[in-house]
């Protein structure tokens, strides 16, 4: 892979709107508009001052082709340059730093949103099997979370308690996080009483569809050290694609998660990633969380689990994660936002340490991933 | 800001229903042409970029997952842009971010769409906001029939004109062995088709094609081995976001931004001159008109002329579309992207039949949602 040096380039600030089951008194327009609204308030940057939009979002949730084109108001996009890249919203990002990184751009806003809570999810999952021999069968993200949670408990050591215990995590810090809407937090007993949706995975094992937007601000070393005193750098990236048919992959691993994680951390050199303090992964799954983090080389094949452990040496998703809360699209750009505000100190006086690792995923069981390295 | 170059390119034989090949098997034709173009293989390649028009053209949603394998790229980057029409374009300028960014050395920018496979009207007519648009169904024609008859009055972009761009795209055409529609027609035909939506008549349509086309960009070291490198001297895509009842339709300001931006990037100040051939995209035959002024080729007014001197002709001193343009062939999201393609292999001299002489600067244009998303394109043979 290239490894030619990129200018500095930083997260400089963010903005999430709640993620909630519903919003049911906004539109998506109104979504982005407080996350957009929220992110250039208090950068002492305009909306003028933004040269690039590069959005995250879904024609088939939205109901809407090009649905881009009806929010361009409200992303600032008008008489800009911007694109959509209709995956997972760190995917965005990606597109956002290289236009920083090579001088064609000084700010660009990175937006992604969700509101599933209009859609039919397991549709938009079923759509996007082979039209042809897997439609039919109405595999949806459920089935394949299952199936790759079984295939995980059979290849490794891993058993049903990480599981559970994995999920029951999750949840009591989004509990602690306001920017997700919880309820009750539910306890490791109420995770193992939930309905078995998919064997051996109970719904609250399995990532929760919610609504909201997120805004994130990407710029050059010069601008971003007018806007902030804690300029998050973006030391790597790294994505990649495996095969569309489940049975093509590795069972019990992620192997195209392991190469995103390559490519990141070589682009960063890092030899390996003893030193990140901080990792803020997506998952469908707590089986699909405990595969990214090994993925991830924060923890051996099989024990994941390990990372949720209270004298674990990494935190992993202190924000609750993608099981409380998957605005669908939106949940890796939400990753790196959460990552970066607390890599900068904006989040309460936890020591997370001076390096994260941010993970997003998009298609059905997982198929691409993107992983991003930050430092400040 | 390192240079990027366009060092391979291919599209499929297209046609109005390909019951030969699967989507993907379609898409796999013209990367297969493309990386043999370049003379390279997909273990060359760092990254891949995948356009297509909306999911909904052709019913497959999130289509680059089921790519991936057909191209044989898993375990790569992949991911999809998508921007109606000018996706293509919106597509190469991501890849092209990719390279200068150095997120990548080869990127390979895939573009197709298989309409034969989806409801294309109904798709575009859920664009508009779901409340207040979409029952009337006006899909793309009756918006584009009414900003033309206020061009009429304007600028004096009359059927005949708009009939000319018909005749000289169909007859470019002839010389497209990829095109679909290979058929010449007369400025009397297009006047006498069936009115669609007036002005617009059948004959100012393209036809609705399966197809796809892929180009290999890659940095200027990684285009060392390529004997004939056509390099990227200016790309942009613009968006405009406002309502419609606040647009100036009559002039896109969204091209002409485009415009200004990549001219600034490619040190041209007379494009009508410092070009040797342009390649845009023409959803119906008047915008065709209008992106002549809007590219600068002449004044704001001047297209009805322009089309009538021969100049645009394929034999004229400022060709434009000699490959037939959408008329030959329209497989939406690979349209734009087939302009680049086309004016990437004028410069490196390999576009066949339709080759014009000694071309060394290629212009493209290509655009999509409700007209509101406009792009431009300058390469040439030399760096700058």
């Amino acid at each position: 892979m290239v490894l030619n040096t990129l200018d500095r380039v930083a997260v400089v600030a963010s903005a999430q709107t709640q993620l909630r089951g519903a919003w049911d008194r906004l539109q998506h327009v109104d979504l982005i508009s407080r996350a957009v609204d929220g992110v250039l308030r208090g950068s002492g940057l305009r909306m003028r001052d933004i040269d690039v939009v590069i959005n995250s979002g879904s024609d088939v949730l939205d109901g809407r082709s090009i649905s881009n084109c009806g929010f361009l108001g409200a992303m600032g996009a008008n008489h800009k340059e911007e694109s959509r890249v209709e995956e997972d919203g760190l995917f965005s990002a990606v597109y956002g730093t290289t236009k920083v990184a090579c001088g064609s751009a000084s700010v660009a806003l990175i937006i992604a949103y969700s509101k599933p809570s209009e859609s039919d999810v397991s549709g938009y999952y079923a759509t996007l099997t082979d039209p042809f021999y897997q439609r039919a069968l109405g595999l949806d993200h459920l089935g394949a979370a299952g199936l790759m949670a079984n295939q995980y408990l059979t290849s490794t050591d891993a058993d049903e308690e990480a599981l559970l215990r994995i999920a029951a995590e999750s949840w009591r810090k989004a509990g602690d996080n306001p920017l997700v809407e919880t309820g009750d937090v539910p306890s490791r007993a109420d995770i193992e009483a939930s309905d078995l949706v998919a064997d051996p995975l109970r719904a609250l094992q399995i990532s929760r569809p919610v609504d909201g937007a997120v805004a994130v601000l990407i710029a050059t070393e010069r601008v971003a050290r007018r806007v902030t005193d804690r300029p998050v750098w973006i030391t790597g990236m790294g994505a990649a694609m495996d095969s569309h048919f489940i049975a093509d992959r590795a069972p019990g691993e992620l192997e195209a998660c392991q190469a995103a994680a390559r490519m990141a951390t070589k682009r960063a050199g890092l030899t390996d990633v003893s030193g990140v303090g901080l990792a803020e992964v997506t998952a469908g799954s707590s089986a699909g969380e405990a595969m990214v983090v090994e993925a991830l080389g924060l923890a051996k094949r099989g024990h994941g689990v390990d990372c949720y452990a209270d004298d674990a040496s990494v935190s992993v998703n202190p924000s609750g994660g993608a099981l409380p809360a998957d605005p669908i699209m939106a949940t890796g750009l939400v990753r790196l936002a959460e990552a970066a505000e607390r890599l900068a100190g904006r989040r309460g006086d936890a020591d997370v340490g001076t390096r994260a690792l941010v993970h997003g995923s998009g298609g059905l069981g997982m198929q691409n991933h993107c992983v991003f390295t930050l430092e400040v | 800001m390192r240079n990027v170059a366009v060092v391979g390119a291919g599209q499929t034989n297209h046609a109005r229903r390909r019951k030969d090949v699967t989507q993907v098997g379609l898409a796999r034709e013209a990367v297969t042409r493309a990386l043999e173009d370049a003379d390279l293989t997909m273990d060359d390649i760092d990254s891949v970029v995948v356009c297509t028009g909306p999911v909904l053209f052709a019913a497959v949603n999130q289509p680059e997952k089921w790519l991936v394998d057909a191209i044989g790229a898993r375990l790569k980057p992949v991911v999809r842009v998508t921007s109606g029409g000018g996706t293509g374009l919106a597509g190469a300028l991501a890849a092209v971010n990719q390279v200068r960014g150095g997120f990548a050395d080869r990127v390979l920018v895939v573009a197709y769409d298989k309409l034969s496979e989806g409801a294309l009207q109904y798709s575009i007519s859920t664009l508009y906001d779901p409340f207040w648009g979409r029952e009337f169904a006006v899909g793309i024609m009756g918006f584009s029939a009414a900003y033309w008859r206020a061009r009429m009055d304007t600028l004096g972009h009359t059927e005949e004109a708009a009939a000319m761009v018909a005749v000289k795209n169909h007859k470019n055409a002839m010389l497209n062995p990829y095109a679909h529609v290979r058929k010449e027609v007369t400025v009397e035909d297009v006047l006498n088709s069936r009115p669609l939506c007036w002005p617009i008549k059948l004959l100012d349509v393209p036809p609705i094609s399966d197809g796809a086309c892929a180009v290999v960009l890659a940095s200027e070291d990684a285009a060392k081995g390529s004997p004939d490198p056509a390099w990227i001297r200016g790309m942009a895509y613009y968006s405009e976001g406002e309502n419609v009842a606040h647009r100036s339709m009559i002039q896109s300001e969204p091209l002409t931004i485009a415009a200004k931006s990549v001219y600034q990037q490619a040190g041209i100040t007379n494009p009508r001159r410092q070009c040797d051939v342009v390649e845009v995209q023409e959803p119906y035959t008047c915008f065709e008109l209008s992106y002549y002024e809007g590219l600068g080729l002449c004044e704001p007014g001047g297209a009805a002329e322009l089309i009538a001197s021969g100049a645009t002709a394929i034999d004229g001193d400022i060709p434009v579309n000699p490959s037939g343009g959408c008329m030959g062939a329209n497989p939406i999201g690979a349209t734009a992207l087939i302009r680049l393609a086309e004016i990437a292999q004028q410069v490196r001299g390999r576009a066949g039949d339709h080759q014009i002489p000694d071309a060394k600067v290629g212009l493209m244009q290509a655009g999509g949602g409700w007209a509101n998303l406009r792009g431009v394109a300058v390469v040439s043979n030399t760096k700058g």
